[in-house]
C-alpha cells in the first residue's frame, strides 16, 4: 500500500508540473522554463522549512510566489520572442537557474550538522514530513488536495472569460489583438500563473524526496512538463492527469519489470499514442462525449 | 492381490511418499533480498555487475545448504533486482515497492544522488515514534559519497572509505615518487560521488601531503568532448593528473590527453574506474593509471567470487565485490539474529536484521577483514592497482 501511496505522491507533483505548462500552452507558447520555476519553488520552500522553521503551507506559498514573480519578470523579455526562439530562451533560463543552484552554498550549523544547500552536492535533510509524523497516506492526501485546488482553479478559469482570452491568444494572436486583447499582459499572466504552479510543485517535490540538487531540474524535466499536457490534450485539465498516469504509472512504474526494454518502449509508446491520439488522450471530442454521457445519466 | 487392493496399496504408498516429502518442502523458506540500482543509462554497468554479484553469492550460499533460520529450518536466498535509472524519485519509489513485498533488505543503490534522498525517507532514529520515516533496512553496495549512512539508522553501507584510500595513496607517492611535486585535477562535476571525491578528498589530501595544486578542469557525466579540459591540463603541465570521473568520461579525457600529447608523469583515477569498463573503453590510454580499490582478485575467495560472478554475466570490481560481500554478511546476521522469514514476521525480521547490522564491528570481506563504524559505514581493506597490458594488476598493498 505504501508503494501505491508513494506513486500517488509522484503523480501528484508531476500533475502540478504538467498543469504549470498547460496554462502557458493555452496561449500557444511553448515554455521549457517550468523546470527552472520548479527548482526555485523547491529551494525556497525547503530553505524556509529547514533553515527558518516555517510551517510547510506558508513555505509552499512563499516558494510559489517567488517562482511566480520570477516567471513574471522572465515573461516580459522572453515573450517578446516567438515559437522556437521562445523555446531556446526558456531552455537558457532553466539552465541559468540550474547553474545558479549548482553554485549556491548557504549552510548554517544545527548542532553538529550543517544544513542548507551545498552547491553541486545538493540540499539534504528536508525531512518536514517524517519529522512531523506525516504518514505516506497523509502526504498523498495533502499533495492531491493541492492538485485538486489547482485543477479546480484552472477548470474554472477554462470556463471563464480569462480562459476564453487565453485560448483566443493561443488560436490566433492577430485576431485576438484586433479584438482589443493585450497580448503581452495575457502571455505574462499565463507565464506567472504557470511559474507559481511549478513553484508549488517544486516545494512539494523537495519535501517528499527529502533531498534536492540541481540535477533534478534539467531540460529533461522541462520536456516532461510540456509533454504531459500535450500528450493528455489541451481541451481540459483532466488530460494532463491522464498523461501523468500514463507516463508515471504505466511507462515508468508499470513497465519497470522489462528492465532495459522499458527505456526503448518508453519513447516508442509515446510516439504510438501521439499517432493514435494526435490531439491528446482526452481531446475535445472525447471530452464532449464524456460530458454527454454524464449529462444523460443525470437525466 | 485384487485390483482394488492393488490400487489401495499404491495410493497408500503414494500418500506416504508425498507426506514424507512435504515437511522437507515446508521447512525450506524463501529469504527475499532485493537489489536496486542503475540498470540503464551511462552507469548501467554498475547495476548489471551488482545484480550478477548478488545472484552469484546467493547461488553459492543456497548450494552450500542455505541459511539457518531462527526456528532451525533452512531458508534459500532469492534475489530480485530493480532498475532505478539513477533517479532519486525512482529510487524512492523502488524502495517503497520493495518494502511492500516480503523482502527483508534492500541492497543498493548505485548512485549517491539516489542514496541521499532515499536515506532521508527512512526513519532517522530507530524507535522514534514521532518520525514516520520508512522502517526498512538498506545496505548499500555502490553509492560511495562519504558519510551518507549517518542520515538514518536504517542505512548501512559496505563501501570503501575514499578519504583513507587517497590519503594512503598520496603518502605512498610522496615516499616512493619524490620527483612528483604538482597535481592537476579533472572532475566530473555533475555526479555527486566524483565531485565530492575531488573537492573533499583528492584535492585536500594531496595539498595536505605537500603536492601543489596547479588547477582543475571540469566536465559533465554525459560529455563527449574534452578538448578544453585537456588543453588546460597541458597548460598546467603538472606531474600528476588526477581524474575524478567514472569510466565513460575517464576514457574520454584520457583519449583527449593522448591526442593532445599531454604526458603527465602519473595519472590517478577514481575508485569507481578501477573496473573492467575502463579497460574495455581505453586500455591503451589508461596504461599505468593508478587507482586505489577495495577489490582485486588477490585471495582465493576473491578469485572464486569473480569466477562465480562471471557465470552470471557480471564482472567483480570494488562495487560489485561489495554486493557479493553483503549477501554473505546478511547470511551471518540472519543466522545470528534468529530471523524466521515467515510471511507474518517480515517487519520483525527487518528490525532484527537492522539490529544485527548495527551490532557488527567487523565483517569478513573478499580481500580481508572490514571494520564497521557506529554510523553504519565500513572501513575496508584496500590496494593500489594499476592498468598494465589491458589488466588491473596490484601495484602495492598498503596493509603489508
Amino acid at each position: 500500500m505504501d508503494f501505491y501511496l508513494g506513486l500517488l505522491q509522484i503523480m501528484g507533483v508531476h500533475t502540478l508540473l504538467g498543469l504549470s505548462a498547460y496554462v502557458v500552452l493555452q496561449t500557444g507558447q511553448v515554455s521549457l522554463a517550468q523546470a527552472g520555476f520548479m527548482a526555485i519553488g523547491a529551494y525556497i520552500a525547503a530553505m524556509l522549512t529547514v533553515l527558518s522553521g516555517w510551517p510547510l503551507i506558508a513555505a509552499l506559498i512563499a516558494g510559489a510566489l517567488v517562482a511566480g514573480l520570477t516567471a513574471c519578470l522572465v515573461g516580459f523579455p522572453a515573450l517578446r520572442v516567438h515559437g522556437l526562439m521562445l523555446v531556446v530562451a526558456t531552455i537558457a533560463f532553466t539552465e541559468i537557474v540550474r547553474l545558479f543552484f549548482f553554485n549556491f552554498d548557504y549552510q548554517i550549523a544545527r548542532g553538529s550538522l550543517r544544513v542548507g544547500p551545498l552547491g553541486g552536492e545538493g540540499f539534504r535533510q528536508i525531512r518536514y514530513f517524517p519529522e512531523n509524523g506525516w504518514t505516506t497516506l497523509h502526504v498523498a492526501i495533502f499533495i492531491w488536495t493541492v492538485v485538486a485546488l489547482v485543477m479546480a482553479a484552472l477548470w474554472w478559469m477554462d470556463r471563464s472569460r480569462a480562459g476564453a482570452v487565453l485560448r483566443a491568444v493561443g488560436e490566433d494572436e492577430i485576431a485576438a489583438q484586433s479584438c482589443g486583447i493585450n497580448l503581452t499582459a495575457v502571455k505574462v499572466s499565463a507565464m506567472t500563473a504557470g511559474g507559481a504552479i511549478a513553484g508549488l510543485a517544486g516545494g512539494l517535490y523537495a519535501h517528499y524526496t527529502t533531498h534536492i540538487e540541481q540535477s533534478n531540474f534539467t531540460i529533461l524535466l522541462a520536456t516532461f512538463a510540456i509533454a504531459y499536457p500535450i500528450l493528455g490534450g489541451l481541451s481540459s485539465v483532466f488530460g494532463t492527469v491522464a498523461a501523468v498516469i500514463f507516463i508515471q504509472g504505466f511507462l515508468v512504474e508499470g513497465l519497470r519489470f522489462l528492465g532495459d526494454w522499458r527505456n526503448l518502449l518508453f519513447g516508442a509508446l509515446i510516439v504510438l499514442v501521439m499517432n493514435i491520439r494526435p490531439s491528446g488522450l482526452l481531446d475535445a471530442r472525447t471530452m464532449a462525449t464524456l460530458r454527454r454521457l454524464f449529462s444523460r445519466k443525470e437525466h | 492381490m485384487t485390483i482394488p487392493r492393488l490400487l489401495a496399496a499404491s495410493a497408500f504408498v503414494t500418500t506416504m511418499a508425498i507426506s514424507s516429502a512435504m515437511p522437507a518442502a515446508a521447512q525450506e523458506r524463501e529469504i527475499r533480498l532485493s537489489g536496486f540500482g542503475a540498470m540503464s543509462g551511462v552507469v548501467r554497468s554498475f547495476g548489471i555487475n551488482s545484480k550478477a554479484a548478488l545472484e552469484a553469492a546467493a547461488d553459492e550460499i543456497n548450494k552450500s545448504g542455505g541459511v539457518k533460520l531462527g526456528d532451525g529450518t533452512k531458508g534459500k536466498i532469492v534475489i530480485d533486482y530493480f532498475d532505478d535509472r539513477c533517479n532519486a524519485e525512482e529510487g524512492i519509489s523502488v524502495t517503497r515497492r520493495i518494502a511492500s513485498t516480503s523482502s527483508l533488505v534492500g541492497i543498493g543503490p548505485t548512485c549517491s544522488n539516489v542514496a541521499e534522498p532515499l536515506f532521508g525517507v527512512l526513519q532517522k532514529k530507530v524507535g522514534d515514534a514521532g518520525d514516520s520515516g520508512l522502517q526498512f533496512p538498506i545496505f548499500t553496495d555502490v553509492a560511495i559519497k562519504g558519510g551518507l549512512a549517518k542520515i538514518s539508522e536504517w542505512a548501512f553501507r559496505n563501501v570503501p572509505d575514499e578519504g583513507a584510500m587517497y590519503a594512503a595513496l598520496f603518502q605512498w607517492l610522496k615516499k616512493t615518487r619524490p620527483e612528483l611535486k604538482t597535481i592537476f585535477g579533472g572532475v566530473e562535476e555533475d555526479f555527486a560521488h566524483s565531485r565530492a571525491t575531488w573537492y573533499a578528498v583528492m584535492k585536500e589530501v594531496a595539498a595536505k601531503e605537500g603536492f601543489e595544486i596547479k588547477g582543475e578542469a571540469k566536465w559533465l557525466l554525459a560529455d563527449t568532448n574534452f578538448t578544453n579540459q585537456a588543453r588546460e591540463a597541458r597548460r598546467a603541465a603538472a606531474d600528476i593528473v588526477a581524474i575524478s570521473a567514472h569510466p565513460f568520461t575517464t576514457c574520454g579525457m584520457l583519449k583527449e590527453l593522448g591526442r593532445q600529447g599531454v604526458k603527465p608523469k602519473l595519472v590517478i583515477g577514481l575508485t569507481s574506474s578501477s573496473s573492467l569498463e575502463t579497460l574495455q573503453g581505453c586500455a591503451a590510454e589508461a596504461e599505468a593509471i593508478i587507482i586505489p580499490t577495495s577489490f582485486a582478485p588477490v585471495t582465493p575467495e576473491a578469485r572464486a567470487a569473480a569466477d562465480r560472478a562471471a557465470k552470471f554475466n557480471g564482472s567483480l570490481d570494488l562495487h560489485s565485490g561489495a554486493a557479493y560481500e553483503i549477501v554473505a554478511i546478511l547470511k551471518d546476521v540472519i543466522e545470528g539474529e534468529g530471523v524466521l522469514a515467515k510471511s507474518d514476521t517480515v517487519q520483525a525480521d527487518r528490525a532484527k536484521i537492522r539490529n544485527g547490522l548495527s551490532k557488527l564491528t567487523e565483517t569478513k570481506g573478499l580481500i580481508g577483514i572490514s571494520k564497521r563504524t557506529e554510523e553504519g559505514e565500513a572501513v575496508k581493506p584496500f590496494l593500489f592497482v594499476h592498468a598494465k597490458g589491458g589488466k588491473w594488476e596490484v601495484l602495492h598493498n598498503p596493509t603489508k
